[in-house]
């Protein structure tokens, strides 16, 4: 599946990008984007909006390595869970304001992602997602039985949100969004800011092909290695954050469920395609806290129906589609003011 | 451009309407007092697993039950009640803690619950519970079984009402030891529920004056259990304890049925309910002994109740339907007692309360640690139902002071 997801993304990268630096519509689609971010808490209730952000980045950071790099890791729960795990040891021992704290849970999520990274970046397709789920899932296993440290079964519980002293923050939901909001929305710059580089553009190449690549004098391996611990500390930055929002960290962060609903909300949301990862979090995770309210039974069979759909009517996802149609509008505007 | 410019405007008038409603809603509360409900009514929170493995044993039917005990609670005061508009809110949490713990929040503060019910599966109940201690709200525990709620996670808000790992423990094993049961080995699922029934069962095992000859930890969840079935039978013990729960017990007990054991040892359950006798089938669990908080067939009481909730759900309720009554109408009684909704008042008027109701008998909910201790009951499985849902033989009743034993001294209340 992946392959051919990645077959597509290349036909879009191929065509000339309207998003340019030039142009305007850039800028508009960048402050609504920034517009929604910041009314979000006001529409739908604080905490669901964290998770959303936080989703939106852990989806990017998957993103980063199936959509730019071409490798489908099916462990990112291992970084995601790992760095709520650390974040909220880091926060209940020491009792440091909370972004501290999530940063030394990216930086642990960095630090195991670096051997993980070193030994699965061998293989690819379905070899590389099976080597990431078996070590996700040895991680998963530490957790539950190291429960003097984790709580085991029960989680880490009542997890400190300290913010220097400032109480709104602490205590509120609704003003602790915009302090992690704004971590979140540095992870995504820093996402973008890796996609739109020469370095970004070498991973491009390593997905599309890898032996060029290589024949060019790029040492393919550790480029993938370092987009892989990027994609980690990206993860872990969203997992801290998430961990923190709920002042409680359990072994559902862990667990291979976790993975594959990453996996599913980028691919609804749009693979290849950066933005799509929050885009596909905000209808996941609204969703699903829609659902749970909503008294009805089958949440698993709502969202899977709408991913069946998604993935048979709009390859692209719901992002990707969406910029397709924009795109072809702006060439058509583009064509008839040139007739 | 137009759309947009309409965007605008709505988001603006949202944020300003909401702006008003949170200076309205932080001002309210205040002005009013103690004497009065906040927003003049009381919300109950419903918070359990409405599509999983635990939907039959509690699940939507908890909401009836809850609704029965509204509907008694307004059949009683009438026109004195002090509240008068009573509304249920549900959730699904899908025993994943960290739903629990974000439904629990959105409930106190979004759907304006005074007291959340239920939430089985330990890591969510404590979530939830540390949750309404940060909140200063109400929650009542019925579906989880860990003795933490009332032990080092314990607090001023939180209350537990139907049973604890401990309650199973010195039920089960204690009554078999002293019956002659004094050979055992325990096998145990790998995960913090089953090593805590492990180590509760061994205390309570030798404290009785009997052996714990192994403890065999088996992985979580599993489907084959015939190799420590094996082992388990080794030593020539006269009890095989299976601390597993739900889809793990039923394979268990499958699986020991068809081996050489059966018949020449007995089997002793951790943690049951009658819904996994009725999924299996009465002849599976044919003879096994188990604590039962509550049955519904125990007394005329007990069965007039089960009749009354069996007329509204084609079904027998399990010990938690009647908890989740019996917590709701305590609740609203408190309330009644207290002339407001307050967590505070309410929380005061219930400590150190006796009560008897169809669910507790000689309960009392304990100030100390606030286990709401009350008679629970050693049950035998029947090799025959007389009727559907009629399954279990009540050996003997346990005192609640000797089911419940002393507070935890690991609890203190902030």
């Amino acid at each position: 599946m992946s392959e051919q997801m990645t077959a597509k993304v290349d036909v879009d990268l191929a065509q000339p990008s309207i998003l340019s630096r030039r142009n305007p519509l850039r800028y508009v689609l960048l402050l609504a984007g920034l517009a929604v971010v910041v009314m979000l808490p006001y529409w739908i209730y604080p905490p669901v909006a964290m998770d959303i952000l936080s989703w939106g980045l852990f989806a990017i950071s998957v993103d980063l390595l199936l959509g730019f790099t071409g490798l489908l890791s099916f462990g990112h729960a291992a970084f995601w869970g790992g760095s709520a795990y650390c974040s909220g040891l880091i926060a209940s021992h020491f009792g440091v304001p909370f972004p501290v704290a999530v940063l030394g849970g990216a930086l642990f999520a960095m630090l195991i992602a670096w051997p993980i990274g070193y030994l699965s970046v061998r293989r690819t397709g379905i070899y590389f997602a099976m080597v990431t789920l078996a070590f996700a899932q040895m991680l998963y296993f530490v957790a539950n039985q190291a429960r003097d440290l984790t709580g085991g079964e029960n989680g880490l519980q009542g997890i400190p949100r300290s913010f220097f002293g400032i109480d709104a923050v602490e205590n509120d939901p609704f003003y602790f969004y915009y302090a992690g909001a704004v971590m979140i929305l540095l992870g995504i710059l820093l996402a973008w800011r890796v996609v739109n580089s020469p370095f970004g553009r070498v991973l491009t190449a390593v997905r599309d092909n890898p032996a060029r690549a290589r024949a060019l004098g790029y040492d393919v391996e550790r480029y993938k290695i370092t987009v892989f611990v990027i994609s980690a500390g990206l993860a872990g930055l969203a997992g801290g954050v998430f961990a923190i929002s709920h002042q409680f960290a359990s072994l559902q962060e862990l667990m291979w469920t976790t993975s594959g609903k990453v996996v599913l909300v980028t691919v609804l949301g749009g693979i290849g395609t950066l933005w799509g990862g929050l885009v596909g979090a905000g209808v996941v995770v609204t969703l699903e806290d829609y659902l749970a309210s909503s008294g009805f039974e089958g949440i698993g069979l709502i969202t899977g129906t709408i991913f069946v759909v998604i993935v048979l009517l709009f390859r692209h996802g719901i992002w990707g589609t969406a910029r397709n149609v924009l795109r072809r509008y702006v060439l058509e505007r583009r064509q008839k003011s040139r007739d | 451009m137009r759309s947009r410019t309409v965007q605008g405007t709505v988001a603006i008038a949202a944020t300003a309407s909401l702006a008003l409603a949170a200076c309205g809603g932080a001002g309210g509360p205040q002005s009013s007092g103690s004497s009065k409900l906040t927003d003049d009514k009381v919300v109950i929170g419903l918070l359990n697993d409405q599509s999983g493995v635990y939907k039959d044993l509690s699940g939507p039917n908890s909401a009836v039950a809850i609704q029965m005990a509204i509907d008694d609670y307004k059949a009683k005061y009438g026109d004195k009640a002090v509240a008068k508009d009573i509304e249920i809110v549900q959730a699904d949490h899908q025993n994943k803690a960290d739903i629990a713990n974000s439904k629990a929040q959105e409930m106190y503060d979004r759907q304006k619950a005074d007291v959340i019910l239920d939430v089985p599966n330990s890591a969510a109940a404590l979530a939830v519970a540390t949750q309404a201690k940060n909140k200063k709200k109400l929650y009542i525990n019925i579906g989880a079984g860990t003795t933490a709620l009332t032990g080092a996670s314990c607090n001023k808000y939180t209350f537990h009402w139907a049973y604890n790992t401990g309650v199973l423990a010195r039920g089960t094993a204690g009554a078999i030891t002293k019956a002659g049961g004094t050979r055992w080995n325990i096998v145990y699922p790998d995960y913090a529920f089953g090593q805590d029934m492990n180590k509760s069962f061994t205390k309570e095992v030798t404290a009785a004056g009997g052996t714990v000859g192994q403890s065999i930890a088996s992985p979580f969840p599993s489907d084959n259990f015939a190799t420590f079935i094996t082992k388990a039978g080794e030593g020539n013990p006269k009890v095989i304890g299976s601390m597993h729960a739900g889809g793990d017990l039923i394979n268990f007990v499958k699986q020991f049925n068809q081996s050489p054991l059966k018949g020449k040892v007995t089997l002793a359950v951790g943690l049951m309910f009658i819904t996994d006798i009725h999924s299996l089938g009465v002849d599976q669990f044919a003879g096994t002994q188990f604590t039962d908080p509550w049955y519904w067939n125990f007394d005329a009481q007990n069965k007039a109740w089960a009749d009354r909730f069996k007329a509204k759900t084609n079904t027998r309720p399990s010990f938690a339907h009647a908890a989740n009554y019996s917590a709701a109408l305590n609740y609203l009684e408190a309330v009644q007692a207290a002339g407001t909704d307050n967590a505070d008042a309410v929380a005061a008027q219930l400590e150190g309360k006796k009560i008897n109701d169809v669910f507790l008998r000689n309960g009392e909910v304990r100030k100390a640690d606030h286990a709401v201790i009350h008679d629970v009951y050693l049950a035998k499985v029947k090799s025959k139902a007389p009727e559907d849902w009629d399954y279990e033989d009540i050996v003997k009743t346990i005192p609640a002071a000797e089911a419940y034993g002393a507070p935890n001294p690991a609890c203190s209340m902030g």
